[in-house]
């Protein structure tokens, strides 16, 4: 399969090669769907500059990034179009090996379950054979790549295109059973912005599978490989934090990367929810209802991995769905990674209920996104309300979307 | 032996320790230089006291003399530039908005942004005396202030028609030599001023200078008493006589000055000579307590204090350094790829490095 994939590796450089050439890369990198305050280029920019001059990056509002960026950023500042097409392109293929690996699973548990019988008889339409899911990897790395979410945030060069290649990275890495790889990956994720923080349970769940111990906290065993995996995590974690202090020198980057996700100080409009909330919150209620919210990010984790223990490949693509929903600045580059994995589960499409209208309520909110913004900014013929109408109705959109493939189950 | 080489040592030592001893000694020469003028700020007072459209160039004199101290670093809220009539947008003026002061239009002294204080009617003898007093009325905005003190050097240019004695304002009144050396008495009594150049352009204009007789003045004239001051080149166009011949040449030996320039008073009287001027320019230095020679042009033309002070900076202390790239540190790169080999030979194994090998 790597022909295929090449080419629409090739389709997709071409794609975006275009539009980085075009008028539209201006306009596209300064709408606030596709960039938010966390990973928007210009910012990126503005804080090179600043330590050009000598000063922290972090002094004042503008740079949000972590040290680690500044490093990247710092040799390959003059070829970012070529860096964001590669990340494009790393993801890509991260997620087509890790889809081909969980075929290869899934198929020889389905190979397993056959033989032992475990299936009733009115199942048998549901099995999955070579040939449909042959294909399954490369519709994957299409979805992704060729998704005009992706594109724009690839063009717009926001740093979200990275994140998702260090998340894409940790699926393939957690897959092949490289636990030390994955931990650490997830630390790199987490680094970058804390929410995949909730992936250490999917991918926790998923390695107990793997090696074959049960979830069963009265196990020693379940305790001893948890506490190994944490190891590997929190001690990847303190590593990549005491680098970035040795970068700069400072540990001024805490409160502007971390402080600045969790405690919401920038009320720019996107696509999520906060920005309205907080902007008629009385400062009384301020600190309340940020916790209620960041909460509400992380609190699904539970049940989730409660109910879907037997399926933490799927509870993984759960939660990042919910990590672009409810996180603090989303934008469509995060909708991008987990709607790339929709074709995993194309054999059990029949039994979502509401795909039309759950499908036309995404089209039509990406549509009207810029639509409103101009009437509310330029035209000053609607106002905020109506942003944060579409706002809301993308997300419920999303919920409902996670609702149906929920059925999956 | 161990005697020679206490004696080397002591002597590296003292030389080692001497040279910044030179150096600040070359610090405080130059820095003694700098103050010796005793000036801190500078003040220009310039007055066109004519009016008409077949006077224009005793207000091109006057926008001459402006245009160069304002060149020279004096700033507009340092100049109170007085016209009496308005030449540039004159109905009679075939280039409005234009003064020019060499034929054939090659210079407009009138520029950009020209700051006039008192204009028209406004020029008088009372205000002109005021002004220099500091007798004003608390009303009087500060651009129409001369707010000069004791460590002030202050230029005076004075142009339009005079005669033995006095000088015409506006056509209607005039002004004596006698009051004005009051005036400058006044100012002394009340240390409005450190040093005061006078310049006037009038006929027998030396006259006007005959009766000062407070201390640091120094005074400069276009022609002598009994003599005219003549004006220089009409131009065709334009229609009058563009400038007077003294300020003329004043202008020509100006524009070779800049604010490092040492060009001192000596040359400034050389301004003009008969053969030029067909006046004789006077100069009264006898009042003034420096030697002419030592004096800069620039202590009353220009206002370099900052310049020199720049100067003097950039002497004594190194170059500013220059900005530099930031580079991430070394320990940085050095700990973060340590790490990823080591994690990647942990994935891979070891073992596979005897096949690389």
């Amino acid at each position: 399969m790597a022909a295929p994939l090449t080419l629409l590796l090739i389709v997709a450089v071409t794609i975006r090669a275009v539009l980085f050439r075009s008028s539209w890369a201006e306009l596209i990198s300064e709408r606030v769907e596709v960039v938010s305050p966390l990973n928007a280029w210009k910012r990126v920019v503005e804080g090179l500059a600043l330590l050009d001059l000598g000063v922290s990056p972090y002094s004042g509002d503008v740079f949000h990034e972590t040290p680690f960026m500044i490093y990247l950023f710092h040799f390959v500042v003059d070829y970012a179009e070529i860096v964001f097409m590669v990340t494009d392109g790393i993801t890509a293929v991260a997620l087509y090996l890790s889809i081909q690996t969980y075929n290869k699973n899934v198929f020889r548990k389905q190979k397993y379950a056959l033989e032992s019988d475990r299936y009733p008889a009115d199942c048998l339409e549901l099995l999955r054979s070579p040939k449909e899911m042959f294909y399954i990897p490369l519709k994957v790395a299409m979805f992704y790549l060729l998704n005009p979410f992706t594109i724009l945030s690839c063009v717009a060069k926001s740093t979200c295109g990275l994140n998702n290649a260090i998340i894409a990275l940790f699926i393939l890495c957690t897959l092949k059973g490289s636990a030390l790889l994955s931990g650490i990956l997830l630390a790199l994720a987490t680094y970058q912005s804390i929410y995949p923080l909730t992936l250490f349970a999917p991918a926790l769940l998923f390695f107990l599978q793997r090696l074959y111990i049960p979830v069963n906290l009265r196990r020693s065993s379940f305790w001893f490989f948890t506490l190994q995996y944490a190891f590997i995590y929190v001690g990847s974690l303190v590593v990549i934090t005491g680098l970035s202090f040795f970068l700069l020198g400072s540990w001024d980057f805490i409160p502007s990367v971390y402080g600045f996700i969790f405690s919401v100080p920038d009320l720019t409009p996107n696509i999520g929810l906060f920005w309205y909330f907080f902007a008629e919150m009385f400062e009384h209620f301020r600190l309340f209802f940020i916790c209620v919210f960041q909460i509400n990010v992380f609190f699904y984790t539970i049940p989730l991995s409660i109910k879907l223990k037997e399926h933490p490949v799927f509870l993984i693509f759960m939660q990042i769905a919910i990590i672009s929903i409810f996180k603090s600045y989303p934008t469509v580059g995060d909708v991008a990674l987990y709607m790339a994995f929709l074709p995993a589960w194309s054999h059990l499409y029949r039994f979502l209920r509401n795909i039309f209208l759950v499908s036309c309520v995404l089209l039509a909110c990406s549509a009207l996104f810029p639509v409103l913004w101009h009437l509310w900014i330029y035209a000053g013929s609607a106002n905020s309300n109506f942003y944060y109408a579409i706002t809301l109705l993308f997300n419920f959109g999303q919920v409902k979307s996670l609702n149906l493939i929920s059925h999956f189950t | 032996m161990d005697y020679y080489n206490l004696l080397t040592t002591c002597a590296f030592i003292h030389l080692l320790v001497s040279i910044p001893y030179a150096y600040s000694n070359y610090v405080e020469n130059k820095a003694g230089q700098f103050f010796s003028s005793g000036h801190t700020n500078n003040w220009a007072v310039l007055v066109c006291t004519s009016r008409f459209w077949f006077n224009y160039r005793h207000v091109a004199n006057t926008l001459s003399v402006y245009r160069s101290v304002k060149r020279l670093g004096i700033p507009d809220s340092h100049i109170v530039l007085m016209l009496a009539d308005d030449m540039a947008c004159n109905y009679r003026n075939p280039k409005p908005a234009t003064v020019f002061s060499h034929k054939n239009m090659e210079l407009n002294v009138y520029g950009d942004d020209v700051e006039v204080d008192y204009r028209g009617y406004e020029v008088t003898v009372e205000n002109f005396l005021r002004v220099l007093t500091g007798r004003l009325p608390p009303s009087t905005p500060r651009s129409k202030r001369l707010l000069s003190d004791d460590r002030s050097n202050i230029l005076i240019y004075l142009t339009g028609h005079g005669g033995n004695g006095f000088l015409k304002f506006q056509d209607s009144e005039e002004i004596s030599n006698m009051e004005l050396a009051d005036a400058f008495e006044q100012m002394w009594q009340k240390r409005r001023y450190n040093e005061l150049l006078f310049i006037i352009d009038t006929c027998q204009g030396a006259s006007m200078y005959e009766r000062f007789y407070s201390p640091n003045l120094m005074a400069l004239a276009s022609s002598q008493v009994g003599e005219d001051s003549l004006s220089h080149q009409p131009d065709l166009a334009i229609g009058v006589h563009l400038m007077d011949k003294y300020t003329f040449y004043l202008l020509e030996f100006l524009e070779e000055v800049h604010p490092a320039s040492q060009a001192n008073m000596n040359d400034l009287f050389k301004v003009c000579p008969q053969s030029q001027c067909v006046s004789t320019p006077g100069h009264r230095t006898d009042l003034f307590q420096r030697n002419p020679g030592s004096v800069l042009i620039t202590d009353f033309f220009g206002s370099v204090l900052l310049h020199d002070m720049k100067q003097l900076v950039a002497d004594v202390s190194s170059q500013k350094p220059k900005q530099k790239d930031w580079h991430p540190p070394d320990g940085f790169i050095l700990g973060l790829w340590t790490l990823i080999l080591l994690v990647f030979f942990q994935t891979y194994g070891i073992k596979h490095l005897k096949h690389i090998f």
